[in-house]
C-alpha cells in the first residue's frame, strides 16, 4: 500500500463520520429549521372588513378553537360548516350544524353548495363574503413565498453525499479484489448517477425541495456498502431494484398530485391489497417460520412490503369523508384483515408494524382515545394468542433482555451483533472489514449493527437520525398539507418507517424483542427498498412549500414564467 | 384542518419513542463495550476461542507473547514461557486471569473510538519473568504460589503458580499432578492461612488490649478450652508478646483470640479485605473466609490461630503485609506496569509500625538472620494443617528497606513447616529482586 492510499484511507476512516454528520444536519436544519410560509388560496372577509385566510383546501368554521376559521358569535355551533376546494379550483360549502348559507341558499342533499368569490356566506348570524384568489392574486402570493435551498443549498448537500459515497468506495477498492472490487465500486457509482440524474430532473422541472431524497440517498449509500459487504455478486439486483423504487417513488408522487384520481382508484388498490395478502396466504412460501414470501415465474418478492404502500393510500382519508363513521369502519375492517393476514403468516413484526400505523391513522381519522385504547386492548388479546400459537415467537420474546445468558443458542445473532458493533468503535474497522456478515440476516436484520462494526456507530446513528428526520418533517409539513388526505398519508408513511427502524434497531441491539423487520432503504432485499420509496412519496406529496415538491402542483407557474418572459 | 394537523403529534411521539430507544441503546454502549468486544466469538481478536492479536511485555521489555500470522508466539526461552504461563495465559482462554483473556481488549488495540485496531496493542506487565523464573525454579516441583510486589506502588514484580507447563508443548491431562494446572493459585485460590494470620489477630490485639505489652503469656504445650486441646508447638514458658509471636506461640494467640471475641477478629479480617474478593485491574481474585465462633469455643480459639474455616488468598495477604511494611496503606495492587498506587489505609501507622517491629524481631531472634544473608527481613511463617496431616508451608513478609521496598507471600502446598519450606522459596526470589 503506498503511501498516499494509506493517508487517504486514514482521512476516510474520520471523514466519512464527519461528512455523514455533516450533511444529516444540512436537511435537518433545511427541513426543520428554516421558516416557510404557508399557501393562500382564499379568504373570507367580514362586515366590519377583518380577512379570515383559508390557508388549506379543507377549512372547517366555527366557533371551537380547533376551527381552522373561528367565529365569535354565541349562536355559531362549535363546528359549524366546511368549505373545500376540489382540484380544479372549485369551492364547495358543506353544512355541519343546519345553518350555513350562501347567497341565502340553505343546501339539504349533503352535496354542498358551490361558492364563487364574492358569494355572501352566512353561518348564523355571522355574514361573510368568500373571495377566492384570482390568478393573478395567487402568482403574487407564490413569488412571495421562500423556496427551499434559499439559504442551505441542496447541490451542495449532494455533493457532500457524493464525497461521501467517493471515500467509501475507495475503502472497498483497497480492501477488495477481484469480482468483488468491481461490483462494489461499480455500486457506488451508479447510484452517484443516479441521484445526480434525478436532482437535475427536478430542477428541470422548477422543483428544489430535495432533502427527503438526499436523505433516502444516504441511506440506500449505506444499503450499496451492506451489499457490497456482505454479497457482492448481487450488487446488480440491488441498484436495479433501487432504479424501480426510484421510478415508483416519481411515478406514485406524480398520481398524488391529483386527489380526484386518487380517490378514484382507492377501491381497486384495497381490492389489490386483499388479494395480494389472500395469495400470499394460500400460496406463499415458508421461510424462518413466517410466510411471508412469494415467487412468481422465478422473482420472489413480499407482497407485505407492497400491501403497506396500499394500506397508507387507502388509509388517507380527505376531510369531507372524515364525517362519514361509516368510513372509519371499513377502515378497522381493512386493517383487521391486513394485520390479521400477517400474522397468521407469523409475520409478527410486519404485522406489529401496521398495527402501529393503525393506531396512528385511526387517531388522527376520528381525534377519538377510545379508538386508540379499544384498539390496543384488542391487539394485546391477539398478540397473546400468536405467542401462544406460534412457539417461535415466544422464544424470541423469552431471550429479550437474557440474550448474554444463553449466547450459542437464543442469543446468537444478537449477541455476535452487539460485539461486532462494539468492535466498530465509533469510527468503524473500515468498509468490508468486518466479519458480522457471515452472520445469517446480518444485512438484514442485523444491518445496524453491521454499520456499526464496518462504519462506527456515529454513521450507524446517522441512518437511524435520517429516518427520524424524514419522521419529523412529515410532521413538520402536515401543518402546511392542502388536504387531510396528504397529511394523514404523510404522517402514516411516516409511521411505517420509523416503527420499521424501531423494530430493526432496537430488535437486534436487544432494547426491544427481535422481530426481524428490515431497516428502511439499508436493508439488503428488493420488496422493501422499493416499498420505503413508494412511502416516501407520501411525503413529498405534504411539502407544499413553494417550488419544493414535484408531487405538488404549481398551479401559477403560467403567470410565474410569463412574468420572466416579461 | 386544523384539528388533524394537530393530531399528526400522535406519529412524533413514536419517533420520540424511538429516539428514547436509542438513547437506551447508546447508554449501553457506553457502559458495555468493553464487554461485548471482549465476548469469545468476536473473530476481530478471537480464534477458536483464543486471543490471536496484540504482544504481551515483562516490566523490562521481553516478549511473553506475540502473534505471527494470525497465530500466538510465546517466549523463546522454554524456562520463561513456564514460569510466566499464568500471568500470560494459555493458547485456549482456559486460564481466566491470564493477560490474553483478562487484557484482551487492550491487546486488541481497541478504543472505544477508533475500534479494533488490525496490528493490535502492547500490554506491558508489572512482572519481572527473570524473578518469575528464580521463583519457580525455587519452588521445585511442587505446587503453590510465590508473589513479591513494590509495596509503595503495589505493582506484582513476581507472581508465580505451580503446577505450570510450557503453553507451546502441553501437558499429559492424565497425570494427577496436573490438576488445577489452569488455576493461577496466586489470585483464585483461598488456603488455610495457619500462623500468618497471627498477623491479624495481633493487630487487633495491639488496637483492643490496652496492657498488651506489659502482660505475660504462659504456654505449658498445651491448653484445654471448652473442654478440646489446643496443642503448641513446644513449651515455650512465660512469654512477652513479641516472643509470642516469634514462638508463634498457640497458646497465647489462644488466649488473645478468646479475649478479642469473633466477632472482633471477623471484622478485622474483613477490614484487612481477607475475606473478600479484591479487584486488581479488574481481574476478581478469590475471596477467602473467616466465621466468627461462639464466644469461649475452640473454634474461636482455632480461628484466631489461622485454622478453622479461616481461608486465604495469597494476593490479598500479600495487600496486608504490603500495608503494614508502607505504613499502614495497602498501594492498589496492579499486574500492569505503571498502574498501581492510589491506596486504602488498613492500619494506623502506629500499629503497622508495631507490627513491622515484631516481625523483624521474629526474624532476629527466632527465624535466623543468616537463612536471609543480606537483607532487613520483617516476617511471619505459617505451618497451615489441612486434616489430611500435611501442611500447607507459607512464608510473608517484607524489607524494611527504602531501596528495595519488597512484600512478598509464598505458599507450599503440602510443604511441611513453613520457615524450612517456604522461607528459603522466599529468599531465592527476594535475593534475585535485590540484586537486581
Amino acid at each position: 500500500m503506498d503511501a498516499l492510499t494509506a493517508y487517504t484511507l486514514a482521512a476516510a476512516k474520520w471523514a466519512l463520520p464527519v461528512l455523514a454528520v455533516w450533511l444529516l444536519l444540512r436537511c435537518v436544519r433545511s427541513m426543520l429549521r428554516e421558516k416557510y410560509e404557508p399557501e393562500l388560496w382564499a379568504f373570507l372577509e367580514g362586515r366590519d372588513g377583518t380577512r379570515a385566510e383559508l390557508r388549506h383546501w379543507e377549512c372547517i368554521i366555527g366557533r371551537a378553537k380547533s376551527c381552522d376559521v373561528v367565529l365569535a358569535s354565541g349562536d355559531v355551533k362549535p363546528t359549524h360548516a366546511a368549505l373545500l376546494r376540489s382540484d380544479d379550483g372549485a369551492w364547495t360549502l358543506y353544512d355541519l350544524s343546519g345553518g350555513a348559507t350562501a347567497n341565502g341558499a340553505l343546501h339539504d342533499d349533503g352535496a354542498g353548495l358551490a361558492v364563487c368569490d364574492g358569494d355572501r356566506l352566512t353561518f348564523a348570524d355571522t355574514d361573510m363574503t368568500f373571495r377566492a384568489l384570482s390568478e393573478d392574486e395567487r402568482a403574487e402570493t407564490e413569488l412571495r413565498r421562500s423556496m427551499p435551498g434559499m439559504n442551505i443549498s441542496q447541490g451542495v448537500t449532494l455533493l457532500l453525499l457524493t464525497i461521501f459515497q467517493v471515500l467509501l468506495a475507495l475503502e472497498y477498492a483497497e480492501n477488495y479484489t477481484g469480482d468483488a472490487q468491481r461490483n462494489a465500486v461499480l455500486g457506488f457509482a451508479f447510484i452517484v448517477l443516479l441521484q445526480w440524474s434525478f436532482f437535475l430532473l427536478m430542477r428541470a422541472i422548477d422543483r428544489r425541495g430535495f432533502e427527503v431524497e438526499t436523505l433516502a440517498f444516504f441511506l440506500c449509500t449505506l444499503g450499496v456498502a451492506v451489499t457490497a459487504s456482505s454479497a457482492p455478486d448481487e450488487m446488480l439486483k440491488q441498484v436495479l431494484l433501487l432504479l424501480a423504487g426510484l421510478l415508483l417513488f416519481l411515478l406514485l408522487g406524480l398520481w398524488l398530485r391529483d386527489l380526484r384520481r386518487v380517490k378514484a382508484l382507492r377501491w381497486l388498490v384495497t381490492l389489490g391489497a386483499v388479494g395480494l395478502l389472500l395469495l400470499n396466504a394460500i400460496a406463499g412460501d415458508t421461510t424462518y417460520g413466517a410466510t411471508n414470501w412469494l415467487s412468481i415465474g422465478g422473482v420472489s418478492l413480499q407482497p407485505s412490503e407492497f400491501v403497506k404502500i396500499a394500506y397508507v393510500y387507502v388509509g388517507a382519508a380527505t376531510l369531507d369523508r372524515l364525517f362519514r363513521r361509516r368510513n372509519l369502519f371499513l377502515f378497522i375492517a381493512f386493517s383487521a384483515v391486513c394485520v390479521g393476514a400477517l400474522a397468521l403468516m407469523g409475520d409478527f413484526g410486519t404485522a406489529l408494524i401496521f398495527f402501529v400505523t393503525f393506531l396512528v391513522i385511526s387517531f388522527m381519522r376520528s381525534g377519538s382515545f377510545a379508538t386508540v385504547f379499544l384498539a390496543v386492548a384488542g391487539a394485546a388479546l391477539a398478540g397473546l394468542l400468536v405467542l401462544t400459537v406460534k412457539p417461535y415467537i415466544a422464544t424470541r420474546f423469552a431471550a429479550w433482555g437474557h440474550i448474554w445468558e444463553d449466547p450459542y443458542n437464543t442469543g446468537w445473532q444478537q449477541t455476535r451483533a452487539l460485539s461486532a458493533a462494539a468492535s466498530g468503535g465509533l469510527t468503524g474497522v473500515g468498509a468490508g472489514s468486518g466479519w458480522l456478515h457471515d452472520i445469517f440476516a446480518a444485512d438484514t436484520d442485523l444491518v445496524f449493527c453491521l454499520l456499526s462494526e464496518e462504519l462506527g456507530l456515529i454513521v450507524a446513528l446517522c441512518a437511524v437520525a435520517a429516518i427520524l428526520g424524514i419522521t419529523f418533517f412529515a410532521v413538520r409539513a402536515a401543518a402546511r398539507g392542502r388536504s387531510a388526505y396528504y397529511v394523514i398519508a404523510a404522517c402514516a408513511a411516516a409511521v411505517i418507517l420509523v416503527a420499521q427502524l424501531a423494530l430493526n434497531v432496537l430488535g437486534s441491539t436487544d432494547v426491544l424483542p427481535f422481530t426481524g423487520v428490515t431497516f428502511p432503504f439499508v436493508s439488503r432485499g428488493g420488496s422493501s427498498l422499493i416499498s420505503c420509496w413508494a412511502l416516501l412519496a407520501f411525503i413529498k406529496a405534504a411539502d407544499t412549500r413553494q417550488n419544493a415538491s414535484f408531487s405538488v402542483r404549481l398551479f401559477s407557474r403560467r403567470h410565474i414564467d410569463g412574468e420572466a418572459d416579461a | 384542518m386544523k384539528k388533524v394537523k394537530r393530531r399528526a403529534w400522535a406519529a412524533l411521539v413514536i419517533a420520540l419513542a424511538v429516539a428514547l430507544g436509542m438513547c437506551v441503546y447508546v447508554c449501553r454502549f457506553a457502559n458495555e463495550h468493553d464487554q461485548w468486544v471482549s465476548f469469545s466469538a468476536n473473530q476481530h481478536i478471537y480464534s477458536g476461542g483464543a486471543l490471536t492479536i496484540g504482544t504481551v511485555t515483562d516490566r523490562n521489555g521481553v516478549e511473553l507473547a506475540g502473534s505471527a500470522d494470525g497465530a500466538r508466539t510465546y517466549a523463546a526461552d522454554a524456562a520463561t514461557r513456564i514460569a510466566c504461563l499464568h500471568a500470560v495465559g494459555d493458547t485456549g482462554g482456559n486460564i481466566g486471569t491470564g493477560a490474553l483473556t483478562a487484557f484482551a481488549n487492550r491487546l486488541a488495540g481497541y478504543s472505544v473510538v477508533g475500534g479494533v485496531s488490525g496490528t493490535g496493542g502492547t500490554v506491558t506487565l508489572s512482572i519481572d519473568e527473570r524473578l518469575n523464573r528464580v521463583a519457580y525454579e525455587a519452588l521445585a516441583g511442587r505446587s503453590g504460589a510465590v508473589l513479591l510486589c513494590d509495596y509503595t506502588t503495589g505493582e506484582l514484580l513476581c507472581m508465580v503458580s505451580s503446577p505450570s507447563y510450557d503453553p507451546l508443548v502441553g501437558f499429559d491431562a492424565d497425570n494427577s499432578y496436573y490438576d488445577g494446572v489452569y488455576l493461577n493459585r496466586a489470585l483464585s485460590a483461598a488456603y488455610a492461612p495457619g500462623s500468618v494470620f497471627k498477623l491479624v489477630t495481633l493487630a487487633a490485639a495491639l488496637e483492643n488490649i490496652d496492657d498488651l505489652y506489659a502482660r505475660s503469656f504462659v504456654c505449658t504445650g498445651s491448653t484445654e478450652v471448652d473442654g478440646n486441646t489446643i496443642t503448641c508447638s513446644g513449651v515455650h514458658g512465660a512469654q512477652t508478646i513479641e516472643q509470642a509471636l516469634a514462638n508463634s506461640c498457640n497458646c497465647a494467640f489462644a488466649e488473645l483470640s478468646l479475649e478479642l471475641g469473633g466477632g472482633t477478629l471477623e471484622a478485622y479480617a474483613a477490614r484487612f479485605g481477607l475475606t473478600e474478593s479484591q479487584s486488581i485491574n479488574g481481574i476478581a481474585t478469590a475471596a477467602g473466609s473467616f466465621e466468627a465462633a461462639a464466644d469461649g469455643s475452640a473454634e474461636l480459639a482455632w480461628s484466631g490461630i489461622g485454622q478453622s474455616t479461616d481461608l486465604v488468598c495469597p494476593v490479598t495477604f500479600l495487600r496486608y503485609v504490603s500495608a503494614i511494611a508502607n505504613g499502614g496503606v495497602a498501594a492498589g495492587q496492579s499486574l500492569l506496569s505503571g498502574e498501581g498506587g492510589g491506596g486504602d489505609r488498613l492500619l494506623s501507622a502506629d500499629t503497622a509500625d508495631k507490627l513491622r517491629s515484631m516481625m523483624n524481631y521474629n526474624v532476629v531472634y527466632a527465624y535466623g538472620t543468616d537463612r536471609f544473608p543480606g537483607l532487613t527481613l520483617c516476617a511471619k511463617s505459617g505451618t497451615a494443617e489441612v486434616g489430611d496431616g500435611s501442611s500447607h508451608a507459607w512464608f510473608a513478609g517484607f524489607l524494611d528497606d527504602t531501596e528495595h521496598p519488597y512484600a512478598f507471600v509464598v505458599v507450599v502446598e503440602h510443604g511441611g513447616g513453613g520457615l524450612s519450606n517456604a522461607g528459603p522459596v522466599a529468599n531465592a526470589v527476594l535475593q534475585a529482586a535485590v540484586a537486581g
